[in-house]
């Protein structure tokens, strides 16, 4: 027992999905401790969702593994489906059957034991406040209530792993909020977590984050090493009119990238220092209007802008 | 892979059995139109004979022998003459009569029938419906015969002393086999069977048949699809569910509802129309043959349909041809032998061949050994491909 526990819940060993000729998931290899909130980046068709479903064994991979606490992904899907929860992208559930059949079918399903059955179905329906709605039929929960839902179902036969497929995605701030808060609790249960997102504010509030891109890995840690990953601080500039100063400043050889942020604009470049430097002897620009600067601390959308556009004159990546 | 538990299979089947529960308009369909079937065709084809054809009648021989043969064929409830003036000649546009035939009796025909060359009475029919044409045929026909054995003994009665006599003089044995051709030799029909010869004992199992394949197919057909359409496939496949286990729960509660299906058509043949069921524990077999068939094929669309609305139109695709070729509602014996042969594959065409032989027939097993065969092999076939085609989704 005590080595199973000290196993990753999920190692990814040049894992690839080919379609036809498309590679949508290119050798990608992970490891994922116990009890871990795993972010997966990526911006839609980087593969994400394919490799979420080549973990749960609904795809078969075309090379390399995945295994599950220690059980092939594919090979043992059969026993390895025991062991994680899964909440699709879309809304996958019967909208026929109300809250308490829909979660007393996955728990039959799932081959939940029947005395164990309804204590777990009412700790989760406390869990996601939808004691009051369990007679409603699924279909008629407003949108943040289903994910609830959906995750309710997933979590049914208490398995020590989860997926979730972009869980948030078109959900108000407080359901947000709610669901991220039951995960923080399923991670202090030692339960493993694997969320995809494209929210960097959610990003932030994983343990480790993976930014696939076009089927590729680019980046594997935490999302404070992930920011340490910037050579330097960034540069903000604060320049009038700002739109016509973001097309001009982007045309500028050494600059990368610029992004606008509350007006200010961001500079993506290998040397800002010698940049600013130039600037202030010179400013090239007579339409556009200087009014100051500051450094500030790459954030999770920085790190998404320098991976996605691969910046790699401002990234160490040797982590 | 691991043995199907009961306990797995009931999750499945219970919440199947809610979906066709809360689909109220599926649950008013199951309970109506089975009864509602039955009703229909056993009223439909209640009469086995034509009566009442809107017919047209001419007469261009005024003569008391004419006169004789339409006192006959004015009694003949199978038309209603309608009486036209010799003079016109429109006979043969039936459609702008109104009319289904037309009988003309032409100028001279009383003579003729006197002179030893009969002629032909003229008899327009629409041949569009062909059995309705036929019909008609004989029905005059019958008439005519009936006419003509009067006539007969009118000649008989009034023939002079002369022939008495002469008749006298004929060898015995010959005087027999004149007055045997003088009669109309019969038929005395002796029906097996379908005693009473009614279509609706025939047409039970055509019934059971239509039904089944009309909703069991379809609403098999539509479950899987309707999974994969909103995406709980794959949620269903990443429980610990096994294909043998969601398939077996999904079957489960339509077979009961289709063995309740067949339940209520029978109760309405036996009830209203005093159909008699005979050696029921074969014709349970049959049904349950052909049940599994039924579901086996709505399982096998439902494997390869991406959508609810492909699933439907791949079922009525496979439907339509079954209705016409399988013998249900006809014989086959009217359809060319060539397409016999297509009537063959069909569950269908077994399952009413099979249940007659052992309702009407009251036949022993080797009459229909080979068609329980075919339905088993039926049933082996949809499922074993179903669960192939199922594979391939979970890959």
């Amino acid at each position: 027992m005590n080595t199973r526990m000290s196993e990753p819940a999920i190692v990814l060993k040049d894992l690839c999905k080919t379609f036809g000729d498309v590679e949508a998931v290119k050798k990608v290899s992970l490891t994922i401790p116990r009890g871990t909130i795993f972010g997966f980046l990526g911006a839609n068709g980087a593969g994400k969702t394919t490799t979420i479903r080549m973990l749960c064994g609904l795809t078969k991979p075309s090379g390399g593994n995945a295994t599950i606490e220690g059980e092939d992904v594919w090979k043992h899907r059969h026993v390895v489906r025991a062991k994680f929860g899964y909440v699709a992208q879309r809304f996958s559930l019967y909208p026929d059957l109300s809250v308490l059949e829909n979660m007393r079918f996955f728990g039959g399903a799932c081959r939940v034991p029947r005395a164990r059955m309804e204590p777990q179905i009412s700790r989760l329906l406390g869990l996601t406040d939808l004691e009051k709605k369990r007679d409603v039929p699924a279909g008629s929960l407003s949108g943040g209530m289903r994910q609830l839902l959906a995750l309710a179902c997933a979590l049914v036969h208490d398995p020590p792993l989860l997926f979730l497929d972009e869980p948030t995605s078109g959900l108000d701030p407080v359901h947000r909020q709610q669901i991220w808060n039951l995960l923080y609790d399923l991670s202090h249960q030692q339960k493993t977590v694997f969320v995809t997102t494209h929210y960097m504010d959610e990003a932030e509030r994983c343990m480790q984050v993976g930014f696939l891109d076009r089927g590729e890995l680019l980046a594997n840690a935490s999302p404070r090493d992930l920011k340490a990953s910037f050579r330097a601080k960034l540069l903000e500039l604060e320049i009038e009119p700002v739109m016509p100063a973001l097309l001009q400043l982007r045309e500028v050889p050494q600059v990368l990238g610029v992004s606008l942020r509350s007006g200010n604009l961001r500079l993506y470049a290998p040397d800002p220092e010698g940049l600013l430097a130039e600037w202030q002897r010179k400013w090239p620009f007579p339409e556009l209007r200087f009014r100051g600067q500051r450094w500030v601390e790459p954030d999770m959308e920085d790190v998404f802008t320098a991976y996605s556009q691969r910046y790699d004159g401002i990234l160490n990546k040797e982590n | 892979m691991k043995l199907p538990t009961p306990g797995a299979i009931g999750s499945v089947a219970y919440k199947e059995f809610l979906h066709i529960y809360r689909d109220r308009r599926i649950l008013i369909l199951l309970l109506i139109l089975p009864p509602f079937f039955t009703l229909i065709f056993g009223h439909a084809f209640e009469a086995d004979q034509l009566t009442d054809v809107p017919s047209l009648l001419v007469n261009r021989d005024d003569t008391p022998r004419t006169q004789r043969f339409l006192d006959i064929v004015t009694k003949n409830k199978t038309f209603v003459w309608k009486k036209q003036a010799p003079e016109r000649a429109d006979e043969a546009d039936l459609l702008g009569h109104h009319v289904r035939g037309a009988l003309v009796i032409p100028a001279g025909w009383s003579e003729s029938l006197g002179n030893g060359d009969p002629k032909p009475l003229i008899f327009y029919l629409d041949g569009s419906d062909t059995n309705t044409a036929s019909e008609l045929e004989g029905s005059v026909q019958q008439s005519l015969a009936d006419f003509q054995m009067k006539e007969r003994d009118n000649i008989v009665r009034t023939l002079p002393m002369e022939v008495y006599d002469l008749g006298a003089k004929l060898p015995v044995q010959i005087r027999k086999e004149f007055v045997s051709l003088m009669e109309p030799w019969s038929l005395d029909n002796k029906v097996l069977y379908n005693p009473k010869t009614r279509f609706i004992d025939y047409v039970v199992p055509g019934i059971i048949g239509l039904i089944l394949q009309l909703l069991t197919v379809t609403l098999m057909a539509c479950t899987i699809a309707r999974e994969r359409e909103s995406g709980t496939l794959y949620q269903l496949l990443v429980t610990s569910l096994q294909r043998g286990e969601i398939v077996l729960g999904k079957i489960l509660p339509y077979l009961i509802v289709s063995i309740f299906l067949i339940a209520m058509i029978t109760v309405v043949a036996a009830w209203h129309f005093q159909v008699q069921f005979y050696g029921i524990p074969m014709l349970a077999i049959i049904c349950l043959l052909f049940l599994l068939c039924s579901l086996g094929l709505g399982l096998l669309i439902s494997t390869f349909s991406r959508s609810q609305t492909q699933a439907i139109q791949f079922s009525v695709f496979f439907l339509l041809p079954v209705f016409v070729l399988s013998g249900a509602f006809a014989p086959l014996e009217q359809l060319p032998r060539s397409i016999r042969y297509v009537s063959e594959v069909f569950p269908l065409t077994h399952f009413c061949r099979a249940f007659r032989r052992v309702n009407m027939y009251h036949a022993g097993l080797q009459f229909y050994a080979g068609d329980l065969l075919v339905l088993l092999a039926g049933v082996i076939v949809t499922f074993v491909g179903a669960a192939i085609l199922l594979r391939r989704i979970e890959e």
